[in-house]
């Protein structure tokens, strides 16, 4: 297998609060890797052959790349941001494309049928119109102006409200949400997707969140967090084809799907391909 | 109110919840960070259930630790009907996939924690042993099915019934598929339809239940 | 997303991802994301021909050239699926299919369909007037030869 340019990108590994001199052993699209705390406190990612991997600690998790990464790990400046909670979901292995795990977190329109009464419910169905854009200074995929009415957009949100969302890719495996923020209405709550590609059709997946919420119990954020992803896995799971299309034709995209949409050309753009089929089988 | 260490994703603690809500029963909810956070290994809840493991049930004095027991405990303080009435086999039936459910819990549960939660296990043999487990009660339901009974222990749901019903359902996310066994099939969508019942994740509404909603005139 | 994990409403059948719905034609008939378009007929999901008789749903991959074959004097039992091939039911049986396809194992016969390699689904059909001690029987006779067509495959495959 020829991984290509996704190589030289950043992917996550590990969240660093759980890391110990033991280490975890994993993959990294095909390659065995150990993620470890050494005598320092600091996080070590060593490849099969004992090299170390260039290694990042930034939003709960180690960071690592098995090539020459060109850019520095994407900015989250909310991480910053004083008042916020970080929370460290847990990483949950599902057997799909790393991409498809990508892809299903920018889409809206499954709310309704998938996270019936929490994100989403009948007849609340249409997805309005929204702005996507590729922005060519940062790299990044961006959709902005999207809105959906959401029965309990978030732990902390008591009934329905029409939610505001923004989406990001920032990176191939990496894609952050700011959504509203329901005790805080001046501010976009963080949620994010990063994804660690084991190989093209298993991938172990580290939601985090950064949040304005003072009242719910970490716990309870948590697993309001796990619950959501939890009922996207057996989605994800039964996609067909196992691996995600770049080229036009085989799926039906409509005027919903336009994050998705142009994700997929962006990842065409740049020969992001590990974990995609680019001809119609 | 009982109150019920509980844990969103472990089909065992939804066994409880799930009986409470076809029965009424309010309870009080402790979220215990199983994972990533393990709190049920830690001392506070090892000193309520050495055994490391949830649910685990409070009400005054009495403290239970296995899911089957507060299975009988809820119906029997609220719905006594989902217990076995007095006929000897139904009373056997439902000791049977009682004592059962175990099996599916150490096979399916297992290969569930492995393929989601990264916890070790020899997962060819969890597989395995899920699918013999899974063989047996679709012959179990084939059998009620000949002598006129819809659930696994009479013609109405019983307390085996919610034993069983939430590995067997999460079977897939362990990946073991479900489409082999149309009798399993058919209990499931038939508990699924109990009036009351709730999901968990990984288990969807079955949104046939209800005629399409429609947007009331004026509404966005 | 497969089909089959999707919901019924009437004569419709919606995909439980993001719910757009099919007719008995197999064309989208409402996609809920756009409530107001009426969706393009290039956009439908493949159909196959299918028809029941005496109890059993048939379906046909293309279009069938002959009905499927009668079935007088049996009536569905059970369904189950075997780690195994035709071949290895039938020697397990210890005989081979009818014209008609269907396997003659003393108290029961078998309609079998192959699924994917080394996978195949068993129809189990009983006597019309087996009562339900005899049904029972059967399908536990079922089970015994399953088991019989297993062991025979892996050994077949171990070769
Ligand atoms: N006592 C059993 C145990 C149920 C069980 O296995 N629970 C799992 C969670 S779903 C557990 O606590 N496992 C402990 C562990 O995996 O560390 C019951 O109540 O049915
Ligand atoms: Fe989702």
């Amino acid at each position: 297998m020829i991984v290509g340019p996704m190589l030289d990108e950043w992917y996550p590994v590990g969240i660093f609060g759980q890391l110990d001199e033991a280490g975890r052993k994993t993959m990294l699209m095909g390659e065995p890797i150990v993620v470890a705390r050494n005598g320092n406190g600091d996080a070590r990612v060593t490849d099969s052959t004992g090299r170390s991997l260039p290694v990042r600690v930034r939003y709960g998790h180690v960071w690592t790349s098995l090539g020459d990464p060109q850019k520095e790990l994407f900015a989250i400046p909310e991480a910053d941001q004083p008042g916020r909670r970080f929370v460290d979901v847990g990483v949950v292995r599902v057997r799909c494309s790393p991409l498809r795990a990508v892809e299903n977190f920018l889409d809206i329109a499954h709310f309704p049928f998938v996270h019936t009464d929490i994100l989403g419910a009948e007849p609340h169905t249409e997805v309005q119109a929204y702005k996507v854009e590729i922005r060519e200074d940062v790299d990044e995929v961006w959709a902005t102006q999207v809105q959906f009415y959401q029965p309990q957009a978030a732990k902390s949100a008591s009934g329905g409200i029409t939610t505001q969302y923004m989406y990001r890719v920032a990176g191939p495996t990496s894609t952050v949400l700011y959504k509203t923020c329901p005790p805080k209405p001046s501010e976009w709550d963080v949620i994010t997707l990063f994804v660690q590609p084991l190989t093209e059709d298993l991938c172990d997946v580290w939601p985090w969140m950064a949040l304005f919420d003072d009242d719910t119990p970490m716990t309870d954020l948590i697993h309001f967090q796990q619950t959501i992803f939890l009922q996207d896995r057996s989605i994800l799971e039964n996609q067909v084809p196992r691996l995600l299309p770049l080229d036009p034709g085989m799926e039906m995209p409509t005027r919903a799907d336009l994050t998705s949409v142009a994700y997929r050309r962006w990842l065409k753009r740049h020969n992001f391909t590990y974990g995609a089929q680019l001809v119609a089988q | 109110m009982m109150k019920l260490y509980d844990y969103i994703l472990s089909p065992s603690c939804y066994k409880v919840r799930l009986m409470a809500a076809l029965t009424g029963v309010k309870l009080d909810l402790r979220a215990v960070d199983f994972h990533p956070g393990l709190e049920h290994r830690g001392p506070e809840l090892l000193a309520l259930n050495p055994a490391g493991s949830i649910p685990i049930l409070e009400d005054g004095d009495l403290l239970l630790t296995e899911s089957s027991a507060m299975l009988v405990y809820l119906a029997a303080k609220a719905a006594p009907d989902w217990l076995a009435g007095s006929d000897a086999q139904e009373a056997a039936r439902v000791q049977q996939w009682l004592s059962f459910s175990g099996r599916l819990t150490a096979s399916l549960g297992g290969a569930r924690l492995h393929e989601m939660l990264l916890r070790p296990g020899d997962i060819d043999a969890l597989r395995a042993s899920g699918i013999a487990a899974l063989r047996e009660l679709e012959l179990g339901l084939v059998e009620q099915a000949e002598r006129g009974q819809n659930f696994l222990a009479a013609n109405r749901p019983t307390v085996a019934d919610i034993a069983c019903f939430p590995y067997v359902a999460l079977a897939p996310d362990g990946g073991v598929p479900l489409d082999p066994y149309p009798a399993i099939r058919l209990w499931s969508r038939r508990l699924r339809s109990l009036p009351g019942f709730i999901e968990m994740p990984g288990i969807h509404r079955l949104h046939e239940l209800k005629p399409e909603p429609q947007l009331e005139t004026g509404e966005a | 997303m497969s089909l089959s994990h999707g919901f019924v409403r009437g004569e419709t059948l919606s995909c439980i991802y993001h719910g757009w719905s099919y007719g008995q034609a197999g064309n989208c008939l409402r996609i809920p994301a756009h409530p107001g378009l009426t969706p393009p007929d290039a956009i439908r999901t493949v159909t196959h021909p299918v028809t029941e008789a005496d109890g059993v749903v048939w379906v046909a991959v293309d279009e069938p050239t002959a009905a499927p074959p009668g079935l007088a004097g049996l009536v569905p039992l059970r369904s189950l699926t075997a780690f195994a091939d035709i071949a290895a039911i039938e020697a397990a049986a210890g005989v081979k299919a009818t014209a008609d396809g269907l396997v003659n194992a003393g108290d029961i016969r078998l309609l079998l369909s192959s699924t994917r390699d080394g996978e195949t689904l068993i129809h189990v059909l009983v006597s019309a007037d087996a009562g339900p001690a005899a049904r029972i029987a059967a399908a536990r006779i079922a089970e015994g030869l399953r088991r019989k067509a297993e062991d025979i495959y892996k050994k077949g495959a171990a070769r």
